[in-house]
């Protein structure tokens, strides 16, 4: 049985990653935006997307849109595959043996 | 760390997945190109009415009405590049432009005479031809809206010459505002 990804395992950081990796490979989405569909506070989104980026599966950029701070997110090559495989433990445990 | 969740715990996991995802298809629904397909169908509507409704002579508003279309699709794109955004695709923009600017030498080097109906229906031939670019690079939507309206076009400029301005106003305008209203509520 594969095992589960502990960072993933979270149900935020799942939600979060499930969000992510909706998107195609190459689009980014707005922190703020983000923080709003899946209806979480700027402290929680925001501690639960540095643990995913210390772990390498999303990627953050930091920039300005009309003189204002904007951060974009988007899930990594290997957070695409680390969630799969986690969706797909997830899956597994439903399975009869 | 599986052997612990009961199959109970990994439905509820998966179910808030699957909850994610569902709210992340209805975005992707709302930033995938709704906003052109209607700003651009209802100036597909606009210009061939004028001409219809008014003469050929009425030709001359065309790019009015495509500056003000232009404008808004600028506008719509720019808003919602603030919540999702893609890289800007130069290649895909450079492949675009020659599409265009060796679109717009053709009638020339032929030296064909610029009738009205000939020189729309071939501006929208290559704005169709631009779909189904746009279509093979990423959404594949764009591919078989492009092909469709391609043929009506054909089909309105050669065998109901007659009915030509009507025809692009509901097959060429209508179809836009239709697939726009599909790619929102259905697409993916």
């Amino acid at each position: 049985m594969p095992d589960l990804d502990e960072i993933i395992h979270q149900p935020v950081r799942l939600r979060i990653m499930a969000a992510l990796t909706s998107l195609d490979a190459r689009e980014q989405v707005d922190f703020t935006y983000l923080k709003g569909k899946l209806d979480l506070t700027d402290g929680n989104l925001g501690a639960h997307l540095r643990a995913l980026e210390e772990a390498g599966y999303i990627l953050v950029e930091k920039t300005y849109v009309e003189r204002r701070p904007k951060t974009f997110v988007a899930a990594s090559a290997p957070g695409r595959k680390a969630f799969a495989a986690h969706v797909a433990a997830l899956q597994a445990i439903l399975k009869p043996q | 760390m599986s052997q612990q969740l009961s199959p109970d715990e990994a439905a509820a996991l998966l179910s808030q997945v699957e909850s994610a995802r569902a709210t992340m298809r209805h975005v992707i629904r709302e930033h995938r190109g709704h906003y052109h397909l209607w700003i651009w169908g209802a100036a597909w509507m606009v210009m061939p009415l004028l001409a219809y409704f008014g003469g050929d002579q009425n030709a001359r508003y065309f790019p009015l009405v495509c500056i003000v279309a232009g404008a808004l699709s600028f506008l719509a794109g720019f808003s919602q590049t603030k919540q999702i955004r893609r890289p800007a695709n130069l290649r895909f923009g450079a492949v675009l432009l020659t599409v265009w600017s060796f679109a717009a030498l053709f009638p020339f080097v032929l030296r064909i005479e610029l009738e009205v109906r000939s020189l729309y229906a071939n501006c929208c031939l290559v704005a169709m031809q631009s779909y189904v670019v746009a279509g093979l690079w990423t959404d594949s939507y764009l591919l078989w809206l492009g092909v469709a309206v391609a043929a009506l076009i054909l089909g309105g400029f050669f065998f109901f010459p007659a009915l030509f301005w009507i025809w692009m106003a509901v097959f060429g305008g209508g179809t836009l505002i239709v697939t726009g209203f599909y790619v929102r509520h259905f697409w993916r």
